[in-house]
Formats: C-alpha cells, sequence, structure tokens
C-alpha cells in the first residue's frame, strides 16, 4: 500500500488514539463514578459528572467500614511491599554481582537455574508455598506474605544484566591490585555504581508485591491483616449491588462508588512511585548501552 | 625498589592447545625500566598479569625480590598497575581514585592527603583533585591512572600499554614524561607495548616476544644492531628492515638477478644455499656508477628531515624466488625520485645481514 508518509502518520496516531482510550477510558470511568451517588451509576450516563460532596460522602463511608479496616489494609499493603522489597534488594543485588563477576564452580548452572525459576508462573507457586508455611507454622502471619515476597529471582536477572554490562573487568582487577579483598570490589566499587539497578528492582518488586493478591489471599485469614488488594475483594463481596439477597461476608453494606474510590486508593501509590521513579527507570534500562 | 624474576613461568588458557606464555624466563634489576614488546596477541599482556596475581602461572614460577609470589593475591605483592583502558572508578573523584589505595593500606588521613597532593603535583592534577573521570580528558585520565600508582610507592610499576588511547602527539610527550618519571622515583618498572617505537625509547632493556617465546632481551642498541633472528631484525626499526630472499653464490648473495658482494667476514660461515638478507632503509645509497641493485621507484614518502623510497627490484627473466621484493630505501631529503624512475641502489658496506632461511636465526660472522 502506498500511502505518503503523512497518511501513515495520520495512521499511526489514530492507532495510538485507540489504545489509548481503550487503556484510559475505563479508568476514567471509575474516577467519574467516585462522584456520584449509588442511583446516579445506573441513571446518568457513564461520564457525567456527579458532585465533589459525593466523593467526600464516599470517602467517609469507605473509611468508615469495618472501622478503619480500609486504612488497616492500607498499611498491611505498606508493610508487606516494603518488606518484600528491602529483603529482595539486600538478596538480589550480591546475587546478580556475584553470577556477574565473580568466578565459582556452578555458576553457569546457578544462572541457568534463575532462568527458569524466573519464567514459572507465580501463581503456581502459592500452593507449594502455603504448605511450606503451614509446616513451618507461619501462616496468617506478617512473615507468610513477605517472604515469598523476597523471592525475586527478575530481580536477580536484572542485577546480573546490570553487573555484567555495565562494570568493566578491569574496573575490578584495579580495585584488587589496590588493596580490595572481594568483599571490598563489591561494596566500594560495584555497590556504589549499582543505584540504578536497584531503583530498577524496587520498583519492579515495589509493584508486584502492592499488586500481588492470590498470595497474600492464600496465607492470611484475619480480616485485619489483610492487604488492600484482598480487602478490595472482600469490599466487593460487601457490595450490595454485586450481591443481591447474600450481603456475603460483612454485615455492612458498601455502595458502588465506595468501591470505585476503594479501587483509586488502591491503585495510588503505585502511581505515585512510578512517576517519581521515571527518570531512574529509564537510567536503569539503558545501563551498559554504551561503554565508557 | 625490587627485583622481579620470571622463572620458566607459562600460561595456558583453559581449552587452547598453545601456550599464551611460553616458559618466560628474564630478570628484572632493581631500578630498572624493562619493556615487554610484540604484535597482538604474543602473550606480553598475559605475562603482565602473571606478575601482577590477575592470571594464574600454570607452570614456573616468578619472583619479587626473591620471594615466590605464588598464592599471593594481588594487593599483597606491593605493585602497582596502570591499565590500557585506566579502570578510573567513575564514582570517585580524582583525589579519592588516588587516594583508594592508601585508604585500603589504613594509611593516616593526613598521609593520604599529603601523597595525593604530592602526586597531583608532579602529574600537573592539582587543578583537577575534585573532577570526577568523565569530567576529564584522556590525557588527563592517563594522568589520574599513572598518579594512582605513584602514591603507593609500590616496589614495582606495571604499566600496560598506557599510551596506545592517546593521540599520537600526546603519546610521544607522554612517552618522555614517563620514562622520566621513572627515573626520578627510580622504581622498578615493567611496561607492555605493542609499539616498538615506545619501546626503544623507553626501555633500558627490551625483550621482544612473540607467540608467547621470549626471542631476545637486551639494550635497545643491541636489538637493532645485532638481532637474533629475523623476527626481532624486522620487528625493531621503522620502517622496518627490509627482509629479502637471496641464493649464496661464489664471494657473493643474488638478490633478484643482481650479486651483491659478501662480507669478508661471512665467506667461512655460510655455505652456498639459501639464506634471508637482512638491509635497513638505510643501509643503501643510490648508486652513482651503475653498480648495485636495479629497481623501480613506486612510491615516495616525504618526511621533512628525510625521505623513504618504495621500491621494486627488478627480478630476473625467469624468477626462482616466490615472493616479488619491495624495497624500503632512507635517502636525504635534498635527493630528487619520483614514482616511476629506474634507480639502482649500492648496499653499505658493513650494513648487510645475513639470517638462515630456515630457522631465522641470525647468521653471525666469523
Amino acid at each position: 500500500m502506498k500511502f505518503s508518509r503523512f497518511t501513515w502518520r495520520i495512521i499511526g496516531l489514530i492507532v495510538l488514539l485507540g489504545f489509548t482510550a481503550f487503556f484510559f477510558v475505563p479508568v476514567i470511568w471509575v474516577l467519574l463514578a467516585t462522584t456520584k451517588t449509588d442511583t446516579q451509576l445506573t441513571s446518568a450516563g457513564p461520564f457525567a459528572f456527579g458532585a465533589f460532596s459525593h466523593v467526600a460522602a464516599a470517602w467517609r463511608a469507605l473509611f468508615g467500614f469495618q472501622s478503619d479496616a480500609m486504612l488497616e489494609w492500607l498499611k498491611n499493603s505498606a508493610i508487606y511491599s516494603f518488606g518484600g522489597v528491602a529483603i529482595a534488594i539486600v538478596a538480589a543485588v550480591p546475587a546478580g554481582y556475584g553470577l556477574a563477576l565473580t568466578q565459582f564452580i556452578g555458576r553457569r548452572t546457578l544462572l541457568v537455574i534463575t532462568l527458569i525459576t524466573m519464567i514459572m508462573p507465580a501463581t503456581a507457586l502459592v500452593l507449594p508455598l502455603f504448605l511450606e508455611m503451614n509446616v513451618v507454622s507461619l501462616t496468617d502471619t506478617a512473615w507468610s506474605v513477605i517472604l515469598p515476597f523476597s523471592f525475586f529471582p527478575f530481580g536477580v536477572y536484572l542485577c546480573y544484566i546490570f553487573f555484567s554490562s555495565t562494570i568493566p573487568k578491569d574496573l575490578l582487577a584495579a580495585a584488587r591490585v589496590d588493596g580490595c579483598n572481594e568483599w571490598g570490589v563489591f561494596r566500594y566499587i560495584a555497590l556504589p555504581l549499582a543505584r540504578p539497578v536497584v531503583a530498577l528492582v524496587a520498583f519492579f518488586a515495589f509493584v508486584a508485591d502492592w499488586n500481588n493478591y492470590y498470595l497474600p489471599f492464600v496465607m492470611l485469614s484475619d480480616n485485619s491483616k489483610l492487604p488492600v488488594q484482598v480487602g478490595l475483594e472482600y469490599l466487593i463481596s460487601s457490595t450490595e449491588a454485586f450481591n443481591p439477597g447474600n450481603p456475603g461476608a460483612g454485615s455492612e453494606l458498601v455502595k458502588r462508588p465506595e468501591l470505585a474510590l476503594a479501587i483509586l486508593v488502591a491503585i495510588a501509590p503505585v502511581a505515585i512511585v512510578f512517576l517519581f521513579a521515571q527518570r531512574t527507570l529509564v537510567k536503569g534500562m539503558l545501563a551498559g548501552a554504551t561503554k565508557e | 625498589m625490587a627485583t622481579v624474576t620470571f622463572k620458566e613461568a607459562s600460561r595456558i588458557y583453559p581449552k587452547t592447545e598453545r601456550k599464551a606464555v611460553d616458559q618466560l624466563s628474564l630478570e628484572v634489576g632493581d631500578g630498572e625500566f624493562v619493556v615487554l614488546v610484540g604484535p597482538s596477541g604474543c602473550g606480553k599482556t598475559t605475562s603482565l598479569r602473571m606478575l601482577a596475581g590477575l592470571e594464574p602461572v600454570d607452570e614456573g614460577e616468578i619472583f619479587i625480590d626473591d620471594r615466590s609470589v605464588a598464592g599471593l593475591p594481588p594487593r599483597s605483592r606491593d605493585i602497582a598497575m596502570v591499565f590500557q583502558n585506566y579502570a578510573l572508578y567513575p564514582h570517585m573523584n580524582v583525589a579519592e581514585n588516588m587516594g583508594f589505595a592508601l585508604k585500603m593500606a589504613k594509611l593516616e588521613k593526613t598521609e593520604i592527603v599529603a601523597r595525593v597532593r604530592e602526586a597531583a603535583k608532579i602529574l600537573d592534577l592539582e587543578d583537577f583533585l575534585e573532577r570526577k573521570p568523565g569530567q576529564l580528558s584522556g590525557g588527563q585520565r592517563q594522568r589520574v591512572a599513572m598518579g594512582r600508582a605513584i602514591v603507593r610507592k609500590p616496589q614495582v610499576f606495571l604499566m600496560d600499554e598506557p599510551l596506545s588511547n592517546l593521540d599520537a602527539k600526546l603519546r610521544v610527550s607522554t612517552r618522555s614524561q614517563i620514562a622520566e618519571l621513572q627515573r626520578r622515583l627510580g622504581v622498578t618498572t615493567l611496561y607492555v607495548t605493542h609499539d616498538q617505537v615506545e619501546a626503544m625509547t623507553m626501555g633500558d632493556r627490551v625483550a621482544v616476544i612473540k607467540d608467547g617465546v621470549l626471542q631476545q632481551v637486551d639494550v635497545p642498541r643491541a636489538l637493532y644492531d645485532a638481532p637474533i633472528n629475523a623476527f626481532v631484525a624486522g620487528f625493531i626499526g621503522s620502517p622496518a628492515m627490509n627482509l629479502l630472499d637471496g641464493v649464496i653464490v661464489d664471494r657473493g648473495v643474488l638478490i633478484g638477478q643482481s650479486t651483491v658482494a659478501l662480507p669478508r667476514s661471512f665467506h667461512q660461515a655460510v655455505g652456498a644455499g639459501p639464506v634471508v638478507v637482512g638491509l635497513r632503509p638505510e643501509a643503501f645509497e643510490l648508486s652513482n656508477d651503475g653498480a648495485g641493485l636495479p629497481a623501480v621507484v613506486k612510491l615516495v614518502e616525504e618526511l621533512g628531515a628525510e625521505a623513504f623510497i618504495y621500491a621494486q627490484l627488478d627480478q630476473p627473466a625467469a624468477p626462482t624466488l616466490t615472493v616479488t621484493p619491495d624495497l624500503v630505501v632512507r635517502v636525504d631529503p635534498s635527493v630528487v625520485v619520483k614514482a616511476g624512475d629506474r634507480i639502482i641502489l649500492r648496499v653499505k658496506d658493513d650494513s648487510m645481514l645475513l639470517f638462515n632461511a630456515d630457522s631465522g636465526a641470525r647468521i653471525t660472522g666469523s
């Protein structure tokens, strides 16, 4: 098909706009849904704007649900995510460095195993993990979530790629000649240069941990220990509109605008982190593109 | 200050057959500047790294000051190394780069600052102490790499082609600075390069290496005048020595279609048969009596103070030689020749070297 460059550009623009709409329309709908009352959702148009006062009402109702359950859930999400990220970084960065820049028997095998575990679907591992946690009597505790969160082979792989592509071997040789033992080489040379990849791994780990639903759902039974993703499910089952005649889990009833607000609150942290992390992310992803 | 001794040291890379370094035996005296030179891949950098402890020694031994370094990690050998790509720590500024090893050695802060300042003064880096390597030019980075080595006050300096990343002019000026610095500090130095000009101008002694085997180690003058074999003869000197196939005939050697008289000292040393004749560019002069080797000028290089003629020797009608000999001849710039001219080259007295046609070893006269 022979079109002018200008025509191709227009076609490209239309396609992009189409995809943008596809992704953004539901989000916009949710945003607007918080401004309406429950009945307005079905009576007014999907993109009609209600009133800010409705948002305030929904907010009060949401955070009043089951005496601050939402706040509790958010707090739990934060603890589980930050805990998982912290341990994941402490484990992944030295592991990636070791795989990339040191020599030991079985290094190749370990690398292959890391890659294999990386492509295993996390969901498939949840039940075996539950059985393990059960054996050590850790189920229904914070550790049953944080410890599996810390297992992040993708983070190890990212660090491996980063270290093997951005740190010239001669730099380590220079450090060894200058008096460093192996730990010194890591601590004084590799680690200070690893800031971009630490940010990258932290970001990916945080997003994965914050959004994880299935693992905490299986591990935790106490309502007060749930992270916000599982809490959302609890809210849904308490929403009268979705469970007509059978209110489900709780005795309090939740209106749909409150649910919409809960969704927004649940995804806000990830959106904010992403906005701040953007610049460092791009730097980390381009690491190794050009060699100094 | 120390001596360095390689004793039949060898290194074979895993899964390879040929030794990268083949039984290297070399002694470096205290305070001496020895250059390891040879073509790419000859094993000179590997030898240096074996001394540094960055490559394992598969056979033989290496001593620093009569103490074997076997089993010692690089940090325990009291050596300092300048790498080809400088290997400066990018996240530290110049002062921190230079002081890093001293920090590792747990020296007093005041001592570290004093030594760094002293080295910066010698290398003209005082204005750059706060800058990071990324903010420096190539030449400045090279000086920081040198500074990092000299603050250590080690027993041995190791330098791995430190000038190869500099532009030509900077290379020439830095070359003499390094040589002068080494003389001043008096530290035993092992210097690796592929550039024979660097080797000849900087080293007290030069070790020529080929395919992992040490060919000859001697003062530059001796390497130039008395190379041990055809490889050393052809490697040292720029432009390279002309190595021509010849045949010994009665009292002379046949080159191309002309016979050149054989110096008296060789009469007893060679029998008839093929031989390799070595003639440096300055071994020729343009004949004014028609006697000599006829040739055709292909190219003239004017270098200002001298000129080089690239010529092709005349061949016999039925050539017995397989290689058409091209010659390089050095002439005074006043000589007027151009491409296409016919010239006759006379070999100056006592300027011919003969090499065994099979082994390449030099044939010495009686």
